[in-house]
């Protein structure tokens, strides 16, 4: 299968690989077809990504899809992370195979997720962690 | 650049030069329709039947007992439908970890009809013989059970499948793709009846593949026209590839014994290597009664598919166990029929071994491999976590 330049550079050295303690958000998709795994860590400091954490279980393009969604993540005001979306994820990567596409899609879900939680517990009442 | 070391014997091999050399002609002075009654055809059909010799000496066989086909596919569907044809209706025995060429076969005859059972596998790979006879049915009409697994190596208790087979006379058909060429087959001691076996496989070209009908079975032909292969399979033959499958086969004959020992040995050392530097890694298939060349190993966390495309970029051509298709990842169905947890058998991989890999090559994967499984391991949640 053909993979784009910046899909295999992504592959061979993901960006913002691991885990985080404590984020301020964390979402995870998974696509049941296959069983691939995307989860995505925010810390956020007034109302933007500070730092964005993933690990996954996946093929390589849904490891590069994760390390591109995580840059796309990184710096970018939380509430517009609702709105990302597939496509943003393919064009970040390089295009995606159609067989692969499902890569995209569990990377946008996760880094969607993850604002949404974050949202969830700024709106929270009192006792939660906050960091805005 | 990267050394390229290909590491998918299984599933195509490099033509032989001396094959090639061989085959030449038959594209250029000797390209006549061997069917042909003038001296064009007359040539080719020398070709034709000299390959033919050299392909029933080494199987020990009569020269009208082998028929050309286009590949292990059409053999064992000539085979299986080919007897099928002849009583319209009846019981077939097969595996469930058979090749996808018998196992659609048989459920396309059990769509026209058909009583199929198919067996199920022990942990190693291995079909059990009595387990053959207790499925055995009044009108059981063909039992079909491979020689050896592409994807795992396990060489299946032919003998004793064929000895059960020959007591209650029923025919018995073995889909030896992945084994002719590469360990003996003694038809007449494993009392086989219809034998599939394919050219690509043993460094012969792609698009030629043989079928052993032995003498007096029953078959009807299921591709219809001219009275090519003795009425069996029609078509026009494919000389070329044909003389090629023939010289591919002298070649094996002098060089599998010695072989099997060397690539037994390299695959050995390479296991060894594996489990010595990567934790939780498992072997597939059964430890000793496999396939001199083939390694199927499961790294647990690990997809097989990220493996397969980071030793790519590394230049080493393996193959995943689990396949993609418009993102719908199964495991690969022999490992599940052989019991293979499922978060073992979506890592799996199958590295096969071949006439020209050496044992730099595998020093050169032992010191790629463990730092790739090692890399995404890390970023997967279900090894951390």
């Amino acid at each position: 299968m053909n993979y784009s330049e910046t899909l295999i550079d992504h592959f061979r050295n993901p960006r913002n690989a691991g885990m985080m303690r404590d984020p301020d958000g964390v979402g995870e998709d998974t696509f049941d077809g296959c069983g691939d795994l995307a989860r995505f860590y925010l810390r956020v400091v007034d109302g933007r990504v500070d730092d964005v954490r993933f690990q996954t279980y996946g093929c390589g393009p849904t490891i590069a899809a994760s390390s591109a969604g995580s840059e796309l993540a990184a710096g970018r005001a939380v509430s517009d992370l609702l709105s990302l979306s597939e496509q943003d994820v393919i064009a970040a990567v390089g295009g995606l195979p159609d067989e692969r596409l499902h890569a995209a899609q569990i990377v946008a879900g996760a880094i969607r997720a993850a604002a949404r939680d974050f949202l969830s517990r700024r709106s929270a009442p009192s006792g939660m962690k906050q960091h805005v | 650049m990267n050394r390229r070391v290909y590491l998918d014997h299984n599933a195509s091999t490099q033509v032989h030069p001396e094959v090639v050399a061989a085959m030449l002609p038959y594209f250029g002075e000797r390209f006549g329709n061997a069917s042909s009654v003038h001296s064009f055809g007359r040539e080719a059909r020398e070709g034709l039947e000299i390959a033919r010799e050299q392909i029933a000496d080494f199987l020990r066989v009569g020269k009208e007992e082998v028929a050309f086909t286009s590949g292990g596919t059409e053999s064992d569907n000539l085979a299986i439908k080919g007897v099928a044809g002849t009583r319209g209706a009846g019981h077939i025995i097969t595996s469930e970890i058979e090749h996808h060429a018998v196992l659609r076969t048989c459920q396309f005859l059990e769509s026209q009809g058909f009583a199929v059972t198919y067996l199920p596998v022990d942990s190693d790979g291995l079909v059990v013989p009595d387990a053959v006879r207790s499925a055995i049915r009044p009108d059981t009409i063909l039992i079909t059970i491979m020689h050896a697994n592409s994807e795992v190596g396990t060489i299946q208790p032919a003998e004793a499948i064929g000895r059960i087979a020959r007591e209650r006379g029923i025919p018995f058909h073995v889909d030896a793709v992945q084994t002719f060429g590469k360990i003996p087959i003694d038809l007449e001691a494993f009392g086989i009846d219809l034998l599939s076996f394919s050219s690509h496989k043993i460094y012969g070209p792609k698009g030629v593949a043989g079928l052993y009908i032995r003498k007096g079975i029953k078959m009807v032909s299921v591709q219809h026209g001219g009275e090519h292969e003795r009425r069996r399979r029609a078509g026009t033959e494919n000389v070329s590839g044909i003389v090629g499958f023939g010289k591919a086969v002298e070649i094996r004959s002098r060089e599998m014994d010695t072989e099997a020992v060397r690539l037994t040995a390299l695959r050995n050392r390479f296991w060894d290597g594996v489990r010595a530097r990567v934790p939780e890694v498992r072997l597939n298939g059964h430890p000793t009664r496999r396939l001199p060349g083939t390694l199927n190993m499961c790294f647990r966390h690990v997809e097989s598919e990220s493996i397969v495309l980071g030793l790519d970029l590394k230049g080493v051509g393996v193959s995943a166990g689990s396949a993609c298709t418009s993102g719908n990842v199964e495991p690969s169905y022999v490992l599940v029929a052989m019991g293979v947890p499922l978060d073992w058998a979506m890592g799996s991989v199958r590295a096969t071994l071949g006439r020209e890999n050496t044992d730099e090559d595998i020093d050169y994967v032992l010191a790629v491999l463990p730092p790739l499984v090692e890399r995404i391991r890390k970023l997967s949640p279900a090894a951390v976590s």
